[in-house]
């Protein structure tokens, strides 16, 4: 069962870059939460602790049967998705968790997207016919992305359901479609935008939404998270205030500082250098990612590493902008930096799916058989 | 999976740039902007509290305390702090007196103005507001009490009307005292105003450490930003007046309207300053009430206003000195001449009146003067002419001000080109005989009469009143000190000063004399009494408005004067029955703190 040669094929400085990433993570999250008593980043340590397990487990396993299951991985994480909007504990205004008793919440939007990348992935395996689609081609996989998109909607989290559809668009732009059907699909998604608006939508929804769409609606709210964390960011300059040293973040001036605005303290503690450090490890993971997909020896591994690099590069795009005031603020978490078990462990499945297929990307050498 | 490898390339490009943006909107942040945010950031955590700095006392020449400082307990609220706005309202309504909404809707202006700025909810609340407050801090976040120095006056109304009053700083006064806060308060009239400067402190500031919620932060983290900088108080501005002449003349005018003036005649020195009715600067401690405001602005008996300063009244039979003085420097009379009084004076078509119907018969300057005949000085006027008379009415400081620091006006000092110049019409003759006995155009102030007898008394020399004497600095150094300063020379010869010396002391000492109710034991008194007219003599009298206004004008002790004092009341009556008594009490008064060695 065990191949040894899998070991030797283990890409060790892609791991190296990702735990790198990590251990910047819980450095600046040690500084975001020695204020107030160091229990976030005591978790978040066990989070990183199981997500390096979780990757590594996951290298081992082989894809194919990833395959074989993605379905019933899909269908389960849907129905985590629905019993949050039943269960679900609401945190400012979203239900979006469920607490499995104890401390431990788990956030089902965060765990859906590599399911669904899944059940994509093994779309294009299967019903591959070598594009571009048409929209009569593409029924299931927009099944599949519409489902969970409007499950998280009803949340409502807009930020992840913005994600999603970037997420798994680019996944289905990539592999092709035609024109035509691509502007048939953009009209059916404005013209499904209207009757969601009317008709599902409660009141508080469709305020979070215009406050979204236009924070200048809330100037306390959402306006002042955006200039604090840019003049967190900003007053950092080139070197940085120091480890525990950022007023912005020691002071409580930055919003959410543990979780979605986690690069602030960074950047206002490390300056120019660690943040463009931290975005140049982040580029670097993409492009490995990126270029596992282009070395995939089949087209279901290849789609899966699309979308894992999917997954990184629109969290870290959408993430970062929005903390250095570019974009609108939006919950998303910056992968592996953000403290949150639900994305920590996502990103680390990622990691781990990325691992096993570089591991099985060559071909067996005369080395390995003499082993 | 070659098919795909042009896609990847547009993908690669694609991230790439991504990243490109990312990373020059961090340069952009971090290198280009960054002093700029640093400097945010340290406003965000750096909150400065203001330390109200005490203003200067006022204080008597004896260096007794008129005007002093008290703690104000303000109630002020920090709106990022409320926590429930409604609750807060209703808790605090009863105990303030303030309606639920009215409290509501302050917190919600000051929370547009800023989250984190204090805004005033309550000034001055008592002891027990205090208490209920301080015992149930806690429970109140964003209530906030701060302790500010406002004013107290140690005498009550007590020289309301020259110390003057405060009030909230406003824009044209923001320009005059750049330094001063916007919310602060000044000197809105008298003393307060025209010290300003010297009489306000520098405020001074302690910053704090505060959190994103406004909270104090007690960490040594940050601390190096940390400044602090003392409060500098304010100047005492050392006034002339004495505290218990002022007293007296305040007590002795009583409730009857008027002013009354004591003045040394050698100095300028203004011992006292009355003015009645007035009004209660503890008033506008917390903020005049509307109704309050418009009754001291609009009432009849304009309590605002200084009368002893800004008063203009017809001077009547005081004016008469001045009638002497020039008739006998121009030698249109002297002591030994005599006019018949019948009662009655000709001119041309005109009859006009002594007040004394039986008439004098036939009288000298001295009689004249110590019986105040009118006629005698009609005689003088119609031999002087306007001309030469107008020049001893502009040297004995008519028509000028006194140059005292406090707001004045000046009266008129009337002339043939004056008439022409602003009435437009040529001078009659028959005014020059009305302006002998201080009537007709002719006005001035209880303060420019009261000079103009100093400057008889003194002999020659027209001084310039003065209230302040000096202002000390908290340190005990002086920061200005005002000498004495002579404005003009009345100009005429000293036998003639005396002449009008002896008539004048004729006139409180003399069995005929018309000022006798100022006699005093122990001290000889001179003086002259004035009835003005208020309209001519055809209207009846009995109407209170159309009431003479009583003279009474004073120096003593006669052989050496030291103090001169003016009295009148309006509408009062005659001179000598009503504001000699004043001047007498007053005098009395002076004349016990000279036995005690006080003055």
């Amino acid at each position: 069962m065990f191949d040894r040669r899998l070991l030797k094929n283990f890409d060790w400085l892609f791991f190296f870059i990702v735990i790198l990433i990590c251990i910047i993570g819980l450095v600046n999250l040690f500084s975001a939460s020695y204020q107030t008593g160091l229990s976030v980043f005591k978790k978040q340590l066990v989070w990183f602790t199981l997500g390096v397990v979780v990757a590594a487990c996951i290298s081992f396993f082989d894809h194919r049967s990833l395959e074989r299951y993605s379905h019933h991985i899909y269908v389960f994480s849907v129905l985590l998705l629905i019993a949050a909007l039943i269960f679900g504990k609401e945190v400012s205004g979203s239900k979006s968790w469920i607490s499995l008793g104890g401390h431990i919440t788990i956030q089902p939007s965060e765990l859906a997207k590599i399911p669904l990348i899944l059940a994509i992935a093994k779309f294009y395996q299967n019903d591959f016919e070598g594009g571009p689609y048409g929209i009569r081609d593409l029924i299931k996989p927009i099944f599949f992305i519409s489902l969970p998109l409007a499950l998280v909607l009803l949340q409502p989290d807009l930020g992840t359901t913005l994600i999603i559809l970037l997420i798994s668009g680019s996944l289905v732009i990539f592999m092709g479609v035609r024109f035509k059907s691509l502007a048939l699909l953009l009209i059916l998604i404005i013209g499904l935008s209207f009757p969601t608006w009317h008709y599902f939508l409660k009141g508080y929804q469709k305020e979070r939404i215009e406050t979204f769409l236009d924070p200048s609606r809330d100037p306390l709210g959402s306006g002042y998270n955006a200039l604090q964390s840019q003049i967190a960011a900003g007053s950092g300059k080139f070197l940085g205030k120091g480890f525990k040293e950022g007023s912005q973040a020691q002071l409580r001036f930055i919003p959410e500082q543990q979780t979605d605005f986690i690069y602030s303290v960074l950047a206002e503690e490390w300056g120019f250098i660690g943040g463009f450090f931290t975005l140049l490890l982040y580029f670097i993971v993409i492009l490995w990612v990126l270029d596992t997909a282009s070395l995939a020896k089949d087209r279901f591994s290849m789609v899966l590493s699309l979308g894992i690099a999917s997954i990184f590069f629109w969290h870290t795009l959408i993430n970062i902008g929005m903390v250095t005031g570019l974009l609108p603020v939006m919950g998303v978490p910056l992968p592996l930096l953000s403290y949150g078990g639900s994305s920590l462990i996502t990103a680390m499945l990622g990691v781990g799916i990325v691992l096993g297929i570089r591991m099985r990307k060559f071909p067996v050498t005369k080395e390995d058989i003499a082993l | 999976m070659r098919e795909y490898k042009r896609r990847f390339l547009l993908v690669t490009i694609i991230i790439a740039n991504a990243f490109l943006i990312l990373v020059g909107r961090l340069w952009y942040l971090q290198i280009v902007r960054g002093d700029e945010f640093e400097k945010f950031s340290l406003d965000n955590r750096v909150r400065s509290i203001r330390i109200p700095a005490p203003r200067g006392r006022i204080l008597d020449r004896r260096g007794r305390e008129i005007v002093v400082n008290r703690p104000s307990f303000d109630i002020y609220i920090i709106p990022e702090d409320i926590q429930n706005t409604d609750t807060l309202s209703s808790l605090l309504s009863p105990i303030l007196g303030i309606e639920p909404n009215t409290i509501k809707s302050k917190i919600n202006i000051a929370l547009q103005k800023s989250r984190f700025k204090p805004a005033l909810l309550a000034k001055d609340i008592n002891r027990d507001q205090l208490a209920f407050i301080e015992a149930r801090k806690s429970s109140l976040p964003g209530v906030l009490i701060e302790v500010n120095h406002i004013r107290k006056y140690n005498q009550g109304t007590l020289g309301a009307a020259f110390l003057g009053y405060m009030g909230r700083i406003n824009e044209d006064e923001l320009k005059l005292y750049p330094d001063v806060r916007v919310d602060d308060v000044v000197g809105k009239s008298g003393i307060e105003k025209g010290w300003e400067v010297y009489l306000h402190g520098k405020d001074g500031y302690i910053q704090k450490l505060t959190d994103a919620f406004g909270r104090e932060v007690k960490w040594s983290l940050f601390k190096e930003d940390l400044h602090r900088q003392d409060s500098v108080p304010g100047s005492d501005v050392v006034l002339s007046i004495d505290l218990d002449l002022q007293y007296a003349a305040e007590e002795a005018l009583g409730d009857r309207r008027g002013a009354a003036v004591a003045v040394n005649v050698n100095s300028g020195e203004i011992l006292a300053l009355v003015s009645h009715p007035t009004f209660d600067p503890s008033d506008f401690i917390k903020g005049i009430d509307a109704a309050k405001w418009k009754y001291l602005l609009e009432d009849k008996s304009s309590p605002l206003t200084n009368r002893a300063t800004q008063g203009v009244y017809p001077p009547g039979s005081v004016f008469k000195i001045v009638t002497a003085a020039a008739g006998l420097a121009e030698g249109v009379i002297n002591s030994d001449t005599y006019f018949y009084c019948p009662g009655r004076y000709k001119f041309g078509k005109k009859t006009f009146k002594c007040w004394k119907g039986g008439g004098h018969g036939s009288l000298n300057l001295h009689q004249a003067i110590v019986e105040s005949c009118d006629v005698y000085f009609y005689n003088v006027a119609e031999r002087l002419g306007i001309d030469r008379l107008s020049r001893y009415i502009k040297r004995f400081g008519f028509g000028t001000p006194t140059g005292i620091e406090l707001n004045e006006k000046v009266g008129i000092s009337p002339s043939r080109e004056w008439k022409v110049k602003t009435l437009k019409k040529p001078w009659y003759e028959g005014e020059t005989i009305v302006t002998a006995i201080g009537q007709g155009y002719l006005s001035a102030t209880p303060l420019q009469i009261a000079i103009m007898t100093s400057a008889l008394a003194n002999g020659e020399k027209l001084i310039k009143p003065r209230v302040v004497r000096e202002v000390i600095s908290p340190d005990g150094k002086t920061l200005a000190r005002y000498d004495r300063q002579e404005t003009g020379n009345i100009g005429i010869e000293g036998t003639i000063i005396n002449i009008i010396k002896d008539a004048l002391e004729g006139v409180v000492n003399e069995p005929n004399g018309t000022g006798r109710a100022a006699r005093l034991d122990g001290m000889v008194v001179a003086g002259k009494t004035g009835t003005a007219q208020v309209v001519s003599n055809t209207v009846s009298t009995n109407q209170e408005d159309y009431k003479d206004h009583a003279w009474f004008t004073s120096y003593a002790p006669a052989e050496n004067p030291e103090i001169a004092v003016t009295v009148l009341v309006e509408h009062g009556g005659k001179g000598g029955a009503v504001a000699a008594p004043i001047v007498k009490q007053i005098l009395e008064a002076y004349l016990k703190l000279k036995k005690e060695g006080s003055v």
